[in-house]
């Protein structure tokens, strides 16, 4: 049963719009016409959290940003996953030098993340392998081989 | 222009030298000290002779910090510098928001970066930073805010009256403009006022510019404004190659503006894609995109990034253009004229589109002046001023475009200027590849780290939003001492509250849209 | 009884129609995973707590709009009959004699037309 559950769940996640900077322009991409997200089944991407169950945090989290980050995930209905997209979103990115004092180093200091997408910007492609890698996660195997089993 | 406002300065101010400046190497043609007490005199003389404020920035000399007032003209090229110095023990300096209100928010950022009280400032609540930071940020040293600072700093209290309820158009919205947050206090359903909160995507790149060598600096210039990068590396670089004097081939020239016009192209389009989600047509957006799509395959073979450009270097380009690329860009110029008969039929003439946008949003000439308005906002109120030919930089000198103005200064007008923008955009990339020359794309003997003479700047490029202005003052290392960056998007969100005022909330996005706003760049 | 057995389909219908507004509401209860955070049943406002509470006097367009609403209301209830019986048309007369009614409702939506209740007034005077 919780097979079939899963399997639902992985191919209809609902991305929320969390596009913060340069990365939500490739999300947005990702979501046309080339890079067609909607035949993974995450096409609708709900502005609401309280619709979605995939925050797909892309750009910087800065230290004014991040309670507004805690609360629209402690607001999406459970089971949620996030996917850290970008350099910015995985480990603060560019932006980390001496003497910095208001980006965080990654959102995983603020939410559990499970999927980590890097580039800076993640071509449309690697956010559609991180989406891949998380259908893994949730159901237990792939939807079709990766890059490195085909060859 | 130049000699006369000399003369009338001079005789205004009495006893105050009024240098002239070598255009060439500094960006602006006179520049004058004053003292604190004359500042709201010398904003008034600029106000009645027609000049805008350009930008307002300080700088830390460590003995003293200068305010510096850079006035602009939107009829005729003549810059006008005028410093100020200010004790740091007390940094104290009357406000001249009331002669020109774009220095509203302009002595709002000075204030939490650098501690400056403005005398008569109705507002001085913190902009970008928040609580928790506990240093002034741009400071030289670590100068720690006091507590009475903090306390005025952090009260900003939405308050309400008795019919009127607040609510936030907050940082995670739908409309895919970034992180803006605007605290509108409504009745009803319309808008009583209207008040922007920035600082949710602060990442501090001016003071990594302090603290990185010229061409460490160059990656961040693409991610300010992630649209239009070109354009923003293209003003970074050709100010630091005007600081040192260095000569850039023409083949590197051309295709720079082949480059930013292919940029401008491809913002205007996303701009077009997105205002019009915004109002509801869903449509468009995917059109554009395939026309995104296909300068991101023209320009990334030959920078590497799809998005976040860092291509030019300092004294030309780092990798030299082929073939491949000149056929992709005319077989993509063919395409895009039909595109565009395509945009028009399917967008220009609808009837929906018309009725949300006429009328909304009325900037009249006056009000874009005081509040420094740049870029098809400011063409679309009627004046006709674009950086690429008052101050044309890299090749944009030989190209033959026309710029775009409209009458009535609407969100509609703002359509049908930067509609024609585009079209001037594919004009500009056709003449360029006819005259692409033949040659080196680098200058010679460009040292690696370069360390321009004493002395400040003040460059202006025209992004696809307006007009970015970059002060570089440089102290003869290999890392800037200041560097400012003007954006066109700040002093262009400077308007929206009051042309939000006593409009629908649905005509609130519409004005939003139309102004075309990235926040990276607002919040830098 | 026969009267009874017509009622038949009636209930049939409202009882299924209920239970295909409360299953989804159970199924998920039973299958969900739980969460809960500090801000979980908070109002959404864009991630940001709201300012003030929600009680507050509306502005009167909405009112307006309601009274039209409660007259094509009531409008509604005189048609239900007509809804039965109108496969049964046997006069012409019948149907004439409906759109008169209807027509002097609609009066109604002509003259608020006229003064303006549709077309909200775009800017105040600053």
């Amino acid at each position: 049963m919780e097979k079939v559950l899963d399997l639902a769940r992985a191919n209809s996640l609902w991305p929320m719009t969390f596009g913060l900077a340069c990365c939500a322009i490739e999300m947005m991409s990702a979501s046309m016409a080339r890079f067609d997200i909607a035949r993974f089944g995450a096409e609708v991407f709900r502005p609401s959290p309280r619709q979605s169950d995939l925050m797909i945090v892309s750009g910087t989290v800065t230290k004014k940003m991040a309670p507004v980050l805690i609360t629209l995930y402690e607001q999406m209905p459970a089971p949620k996953w996030v996917i850290a997209m970008g350099n910015c979103a995985i480990s603060g990115g560019p932006f980390v030098f001496e003497g910095q004092y208001n980006v965080i180093e990654g959102v995983d200091l603020l939410v559990p993340v499970d999927v980590y997408v890097p580039g800076c910007p993640p071509r449309p492609e690697a956010l559609l392998e991180g989406l891949m890698k998380l259908e893994e996660k949730i159901t237990g195997k792939r939807r079709f081989p990766g890059p490195e089993e085909r060859w | 222009m130049v000699g006369k406002i000399k003369t009338e300065l001079g005789a205004a101010l009495g006893n105050i030298e009024i240098g002239e400046v070598n255009y060439r190497e500094r960006g602006y043609h006179l520049c004058c000290e004053v003292d604190s007490g004359e500042i709201v005199k010398v904003a008034r003389f600029f106000d009645e002779r027609g000049f805008y404020l350009a930008a307002e920035i300080c700088v830390d000399y460590k003995e003293y910090l200068e305010l510096v007032y850079i006035f602009g003209n939107h009829a005729a090229l003549c810059r006008v510098k005028v410093a100020l110095k200010v004790d740091p023990a007390k940094p104290v300096v009357p406000t001249i928001s009331t002669v020109f209100d774009c220095a509203y928010w302009y002595e709002r950022e000075i204030r939490e970066f650098f501690g400056v009280t403005f005398e008569g400032h109705p507002n001085m609540t913190y902009l970008f930073l928040h609580e928790g930071i506990d240093y002034y940020p741009l400071r030289k040293g670590q100068v720690q805010v006091s507590a009475e600072d903090k306390k005025s700093l952090g009260s900003f209290q939405p308050e309400g009256a008795e019919d009127t309820f607040c609510i936030n158009l907050g940082p995670q919205h739908p409309s895919t403009h970034g992180v803006l947050r605007v605290v509108l206090k409504m009745d009803g359903e319309y808008i009583e006022e209207a008040e922007p909160v920035l600082g949710y995507l602060h990442r501090m790149h001016e003071k990594m510019a302090e603290n990185r060598g010229y061409l460490q600096f160059h990656a961040n210039t693409g991610r300010m404004d992630y649209l239009g990068a070109m354009a923003f590396n293209l003003g970074y670089v050709t100010a630091v190659e005007r600081m040192c004097g260095i000569a850039v081939p023409d083949r590197a020239n051309y295709v720079r503006v082949i480059a930013t016009e292919l940029n401008r192209l491809s913002s205007h389009l996303m701009w077009l894609g997105a205002y019009l989600a915004d109002l509801g047509a869903l449509t468009p957006f995917l059109y554009v995109f395939d026309d995104r799509e296909q300068i991101n395959d023209i320009l990334e073979p030959v920078t590497g990034s799809r998005l976040t450009y860092a291509y030019f270097r300092f004294g030309g380009l780092y990798n030299d253009v082929d073939e491949a690329f000149v056929a992709a860009t005319k077989a993509f110029v063919e395409r895009m004229k039909s595109r565009f008969v395509l945009y028009e039929k399917l967008v220009t003439g609808n009837v929906i589109f018309i009725n949300r946008t006429r009328g909304i949003g009325v900037i009249t000439k006056e009000r874009a002046r005081k509040q420094a308005v740049s870029g098809p906002v400011l063409r679309a109120a009627g004046i006709a001023m674009d950086m690429r030919k008052t101050e044309p930089c890299a090749a944009y000198g030989a190209m033959d475009f026309d710029v775009p103005v409209g009458t009535r200064g609407d969100a509609l007008d703002i359509y049908h200027v930067r509609i024609k923008e585009m079209e001037n955009a594919v004009r500009i990339i056709e003449q360029a590849l006819a005259g692409l020359p033949e040659g080196p794309v680098m200058a010679e003997k460009v040292p690696k780290k370069l360390k321009p003479p004493k002395g400040d700047i003040y460059h202006t490029v025209e992004t696809p939003r307006g007009e970015l202005g970059i002060y570089i003052v440089s102290d003869e290392s290999d890392t800037p001492y200041r560097m400012k960056w003007r954006v066109p998007s700040f002093s262009n969100l400077m308007v929206f509250p009051e042309l939000a005022k006593g409009n629908l909330l649905a005509d609130t996005v519409a004005i939003l849209g139309a102004l075309d706003l990235v926040i990276p760049e607002i919040d830098r | 009884m026969n009267s009874l057995q017509e009622f038949a389909p009636v209930v049939l219908f409202s009882v299924v129609a209920l239970l295909f507004t409360l299953a989804p509401i159970v199924i998920a209860y039973i299958l969900a995973p739980r969460t809960k955070g500090a801000r979980t049943l908070d109002t959404y406002e864009c991630g940001i707590e709201p300012y003030g509470s929600a009680w507050i006097r509306y502005g009167m367009h909405y009112y307006i709009y309601a009274l039209i609403f409660i007259a094509f209301d009531v409008d509604v209830l005189y048609l239900f009959p007509v809804a039965l019986n109108y496969a049964k048309g046997e006069r012409p007369e019948e149907f004439y004699a409906l759109l008169c009614f209807v027509l002097i409702l609609a009066l109604a939506i002509f003259y608020a037309w006229g003064k303006g209740v549709f077309t909200w007034k775009r800017k105040f005077s600053q």
